[in-house]
């Protein structure tokens, strides 16, 4: 039942538009990309969609990172603007509940986004590189990887906008935090399991490094740290009001 | 029986005390008036039952359910419209209401039956955020009457409201203990208003309860301190402005 009302709450608010727009931009990157420089990927050695993956995943999944961030901020404000957040707050229903229903209207969204992704990626390696197998599963792998690699993102993109009243707050702070990962080396491990940093990996080069459960766990871990938090978060907030 | 009853409810914020030693005593079925200047603690109290902010001390019992601990409980019997209007403005006002009516549990006909009560039924396509402060206000108090709770908590319900609204909605809160055997708590700075609609009257005063009881009752009493009793106005005043004067003195 949250769910459905969350999606409700959603409606003339822009989420799903954005939604849309997001998945068409990201997926579109690889496509332009091998229009404009086939030569260049199809003379590479190595498995196709791991090649394609190679060249587009740091702009689509920074347009992923930036969905989560435009997505919570809209999110909450809806909550925040007519004060509908304060209605709630009277009813018979628990803000963590709300909270909880965002994170997955917002997750099932990026699935969706990841599904598209993932899929074109998959049609752009069989347009273009003639030995490419098509496998279904293997896509699957990817999709559910990146998927479970951008929780913690969301969660903590969550915590920070039900935090801030006034959106451009919680949406500054959310871009500063996507722009500061792109600063720091990526080579450092405790760095790559980051939030905001974690969406940036592909299955095919953590899976080389033999980290794929490491990041799953970690990722995890740091999701119910954040979700927490959020719970702690609540408490305080209804205690100090 | 009481519906609402405060033991001691303190509530303060810093060294200010909001809401002090309150005794409130809100009978079943009654229509009790809250009472008080701008600042006196109204609003406070209201907040303090439906949980939005914590007591510093004391306690309260609403229809026997003790908070915290039946918290949720609580707030399934009340319906409440606290200071401003709280909506999505994004949602028209008929999604407004359905949201709650899905929250509550209850059936469909719940949101036209509280449109039609309000008087919003030919405007609830029509976004929440374009209402005027009138429609608005309506929005609120059909989200707080969705349901026909036991309990209404309505903080200031007619402010925005024009005099054939004001007229409304005083006959429509008038009406409800009988219509619908609901218990109902209004605060107003409109004495007027009060003195037409209220079985019972709470006067508040810098958080402390100065009186307590019916009309009839405040008259009585205001006849015995030797206050003009022309009208609950004069008297109103006449309370306040001597609790003033002794808090001075007390200073």
């Amino acid at each position: 039942m949250i769910l459905r009302l969350e999606a409700k709450k959603c409606r003339r608010t822009g989420f799903f538009p954005a939604v849309l727009l997001a998945a068409c931009a990201a997926s579109a990157f690889p496509i332009l990309n091998m229009l404009v420089r086939a030569e260049t990927f199809t003379a590479m050695a190595g498995a196709p969609f791991d090649i394609l993956t190679d060249a587009n995943w740091q702009m689509m999944a920074m347009l992923n990172i930036l969905l989560a961030v435009c997505g919570a901020c809209l999110l909450y404000h809806t909550e925040f603007a007519d004060n509908g957040m304060q209605k709630m707050d009277v009813l018979p229903v628990r803000a963590g509940s709300l909270f909880f229903g965002k994170f997955v209207l917002l997750m099932l969204a990026l699935f969706g986004v990841l599904f598209l992704e993932t899929a074109v990626l998959g049609a752009c390696a069989a347009h273009w590189f003639s030995a490419y197998d098509w496998s279904p599963q293997d896509l699957l792998a990817s999709v559910g990887f990146q998927w479970a690699i951008t929780f913690p993102t969301v969660m903590l993109m969550l915590v920070i906008a039900s935090a801030c009243k006034n959106m451009w707050v919680s949406l500054g702070i959310g871009v500063i935090l996507v722009f500061t990962t792109t600063v720091f080396p990526q080579g450092s491990l405790g760095l790559q399991l980051c939030p905001f940093s974690a969406p940036y990996q592909t299955l095919a080069a953590v899976q080389s490094a033999g980290k794929v459960p490491l990041f799953l766990g970690v990722c995890a871990a740091e999701t119910v740290v954040f979700g927490l938090c959020e719970l702690i978060y609540l408490k305080v907030r209804r205690r100090f009001a | 029986m009481n519906m609402i009853e405060t033991q001691n409810l303190c509530k303060s914020y810093g060294n200010f005390a909001a809401v002090s030693d309150l005794n409130l005593h809100i009978r079943k079925g009654r229509v009790y008036g809250f009472l008080g200047p701008n600042g006196a603690g109204k609003s406070t109290t209201m907040k303090l039952f439906l949980g939005l902010t914590q007591p510093t001390s004391g306690s309260f019992q609403i229809d026997g359910m003790q908070y915290p601990a039946d918290r949720v409980a609580i707030l399934k019997e009340i319906g409440s419209f606290i200071e401003a209007p709280a909506f999505y403005g994004n949602l028209s006002g008929e999604e407004n209401l359905e949201i709650i009516r899905q929250i509550l549990g209850l059936p469909k006909s719940s949101v036209s039956d509280a449109l039609e009560l309000v008087g919003l039924t030919q405007f609830r396509k029509r976004a929440a955020k374009k209402y005027s402060l009138g429609m608005k206000q309506r929005l609120g108090l059909a989200g707080a009457l969705l349901g026909q709770p036991p309990i209404l908590i309505l903080d200031e319900p007619t402010n925005g409201l024009d005099p054939v609204g004001i007229h409304e909605i005083r006959t429509l809160i008038r009406s409800l203990p009988q219509q619908y055997d609901c218990t109902v708590l209004v605060s107003s700075h409109l004495l007027a208003e009060v003195e037409l609609m209220a079985d019972d009257i709470g006067i508040l005063n810098h958080g402390r309860l100065l009186f307590e009881g019916t009309a009839n009752d405040l008259k009585i009493r205001a006849h015995d301190a030797g206050y003009s009793t022309d009208n609950l106005e004069e008297i109103f005043l006449s309370m306040i402005d001597e609790d003033n004067r002794k808090r001075g003195a007390e200073r």
